[in-house]
């Protein structure tokens, strides 16, 4: 399985604005369930809140992945912003957020949540890779970019 | 016969040609402590120099001065933070650390020398302690850190060790003079009284020394210097009273060091300029003692001992001593192989040749071989064995630049400059929005060297320096704040302290569900902060658990609480390359 089997192209958005990190939370999930019929939004709302409630997900460095394993779910399911203002998402290093990717797993997939966890950490510590996000010029550039990463080394 | 102004010079020289070296050597991963041994010997009779000089008592006082000053300024500067979480296992390694490694190094040195069991000993004792100036000189340097656990144990370690093996030492000659009257008895009262006595006149002298520098009203010049006198004064009362002077001036300094006392900041400074003094001073001279062409003839016996210390007696040592502690086994193998012999040893080994011992200077030639040998192998090797021992933490407050001036006559208010570091998270905002503490005012701010009008303050930028009035007891949380970074972290602090946060009192019931991590009924029942503490009794930062196939990681520690978790996932395989 590979990164853009995970990021559909709908699950893309660039350049929106949130007031707070728990309405770019629920516009989040909204993106995340698109298209699947058996996932609620709300349902993909209450499993990555109950994983920011134990600690943010924020990666340092302007990036935060908020993720979660959900009944009702036959594959990884990915979705990622990018927000037009930089959110205070109480990351470890205090930097404002403004790339977020959301990752959806099945609740039997323990060992796959964190394959696919680890992968998408890594693709989002090259900062190169992370500039290029960020001056894409909108969702379908954006997307293009993610599905189409290799590592630099 | 030299007269003083060619003595003046040769001072001189040798100072500045040591202080020169300081320059040099960080960046050949060399202890400046050879350095200044190697000046020593190129000065001396054997070298370049030419200098003879064998006077061994007069080596033994400058030795011992230096000692004290170094002991001194090493208690002045160690946290009383850090000596609390290193204070057992350190106790342990100075006191059965250092005899075991007496033991078996002086077995072994009996053996090989052929020499009675009592003289092996004394040879061991005189190798017994450690000098961590050496290790921190070397570590100091660098953009990562020990972690605490063992770089505070190595450093208490030292400061506690040298009592021991001077006591031994001197036990040892006690014996060797008079071996029919001298009895295990009378070793054992020697050990206690010195060891008692050494404690309650240090502590004692650290309280009085503070009180006096809180009440003198003196010119500001002379309270480092009453500090030095206290000391010293600290040192041969003690040693009058038949205790150990070198074991009260190191508490004498940490009782000092770690309460409000009047100057300290300048007290601080000037001892860490007195110590260098003392470390230059007595290496060079230890270095002129030497004479290499007779170093030589036992150069082969010398590295065999040494090597037996390095290989077997400090690991054994280590091991056994630092049983009942936990430590992890790396951080063990790291202690064992950090056990570098410095000043002390030599110092030591100029007892036996002053007391008129048989092989006196079998001795002092063994013993410098084996300093010269564990600082140059174990010296040069440490990064690398810390690098590979994965013992390194990243840095990660920035640590402001604190100035501190002392304002006459006001005792609880001083004068403070920070100057903001890159990526301060205060840049950016007017003071107006720091919220600083009432009692504080601010003196000054000063941009690229521009005293600036209170208009025009505006917003802090990086690399402005912000002068504040304020009390003393204020200090810590005004360096909180400016303290504060908002700097990205870097790709490799964040792999290490793992990927995303956890917060402590996060229940470890739910986590384990949200990752599908099975946990034992009596961790699912803790928090992520008390599943820590459960398991390791001493945390430090950078301190890992594991967690299914995730670590635990300890971010932040506050006292000796823990303050931010990260969660380390498992290292990613290349992700799969995009299909065509």
């Amino acid at each position: 399985m590979t990164i853009s089997d995970i990021l559909g192209a709908d699950r893309v958005a660039s350049g929106v604005t949130f007031t707070s990190k728990k309405k770019a939370l629920e516009e989040l999930s909204n993106l995340l369930a698109l298209g699947q019929p058996s996932l609620s939004a709300h349902d993909v709302l209450s499993s990555l809140t109950a994983r920011e409630k134990l600690g943010s997900t924020g990666l340092g460095r302007g990036v935060a992945i908020p993720h979660g394993r959900l009944a009702g779910v036959n594959q990884s399911i990915g979705a990622i912003m990018r927000l037009k203002h930089p959110l205070d998402y109480d990351a470890h290093d205090s930097t404002r957020v403004d790339l977020m990717f959301g990752l959806i797993v099945p609740q039997t997939a323990t060992e796959e949540h964190l394959k696919h966890l680890a992968a998408i950490a890594e693709m989002f510590s090259d900062e190169a890779f992370c500039a290029r996000l960020r001056s894409a010029d909108d969702s379908a550039q954006l997307h293009a970019l993610v599905a189409q990463y290799t590592p630099a080394h | 016969m030299l007269i003083a102004p060619d003595l003046i010079l040769l001072a001189g020289l040798l100072l500045a040609m040591s202080i020169l070296a300081t320059v040099i050597t960080p960046r050949l991963g060399v202890p400046l402590l050879l350095i200044f041994l190697i000046i020593g010997m190129l000065a001396g009779v054997d070298g370049p120099g030419g200098i003879p000089f064998s006077d061994y008592g007069l080596a033994n006082l400058a030795g011992t001065v230096g000692l004290a000053v170094i002991l001194f300024d090493g208690g002045l500067r160690t946290s009383a933070i850090n000596f609390r979480t290193a204070l057992w296992p350190s106790i342990s390694l100075a006191t059965v650390g250092v005899l075991l490694t007496a033991g078996i190094t002086g077995a072994f040195a009996a053996w090989l020398l052929k020499l009675t069991w009592a003289e092996g000993l004394l040879i061991g004792a005189i190798v017994g302690s450690t000098d961590a100036a050496a290790v921190f000189a070397l570590l100091g340097t660098r953009s990562m850190a020990l972690n605490t656990r063992v770089s505070s144990t190595l450093e208490t370690e030292s400061g506690t060790n040298d009592p021991m093996a001077v006591f031994l030492t001197l036990a040892v000659i006690g014996y060797l003079s008079a071996p029919n009257d001298y009895t295990l008895v009378d070793s054992l009262i020697f050990l206690v009284q010195q060891m008692g006595i050494g404690s309650l006149m240090g502590l004692a002298g650290g309280v009085s020394l503070a009180s006096a520098l809180n009440r003198l009203d003196l010119n500001d010049s002379l309270y480092p210097l009453m500090a030095l006198a206290g000391g010293l004064l600290i040192f041969g009362l003690t040693d009058r009273l038949g205790g150990s002077g070198f074991l009260a001036v190191y508490l004498a300094g940490l009782w000092v060091g770690n309460h409000r006392v009047h100057a300290l900041p300048n007290i601080r400074r000037f001892h860490d300029g007195v110590a260098w003094l003392a470390q230059i001073g007595m290496f060079v001279l230890l270095g002129l003692l030497a004479t290499p062409t007779e170093l030589a003839t036992v150069a082969v016996p010398g590295l065999l001992i040494a090597l037996v210390l390095m290989l077997v007696a400090r690991p054994v040592a280590v091991t056994l001593g630092l049983l009942p502690f936990r430590f992890p086994w790396r951080e063990k193998v790291f202690v064992s192989w950090v056990g570098l012999r410095g000043s002390v040893p030599i110092v030591l080994a100029t007892f036996p040749l002053i007391a008129g011992i048989d092989n006196a200077e079998l001795f002092f030639n063994i013993a410098f071989i084996i300093v010269l040998v564990s600082l140059v192998v174990q010296g040069w090797t440490m990064a690398p064995a810390a690098q590979f021992l994965g013992l390194y933490v990243p840095n990660q407050s920035a640590r402001t630049h604190r100035v501190d001036i002392d304002l006459p006559g006001a005792r609880d208010h001083e004068i403070v400059s920070y100057r903001l570091p890159r990526h301060s998270a205060l840049a950016g905002q007017t003071i107006r929005e720091i919220e600083l503490p009432d009692t504080i005012r601010i003196v000054a701010i000063t941009r690229g060297n521009k005293l600036l009008s209170t208009r025009d303050w505006g917003r802090l930028r990086e690399a402005d320096s912000v002068a504040l009035l304020c009390d003393r007891a204020e200090l810590d949380a005004l360096d909180k704040i400016f303290e504060a970074s908002a700097k990205p972290l870097k790709k490799e602090e964040q792999r290490f302290f793992g990927e995303f946060g956890l917060r402590p009192d996060a229940p470890m019931d739910q986590l384990a569900l949200i990752y599908g991590v099975s946990l034992s009924p009596h961790a699912a029942r803790l928090t992520v902060a008390e599943f820590l503490d459960s398991s390791l009794p001493n945390p430090v930062i950078g301190d890992r658990l594991r967690f299914g196939d995730m670590e635990l990681v300890i971010r932040e520690l506050k006292d000796d609480t823990i303050g931010a978790v990260g969660l380390r996932l498992p290292k990613a395989r290349a992700p799969a390359p995009p299909r065509p």
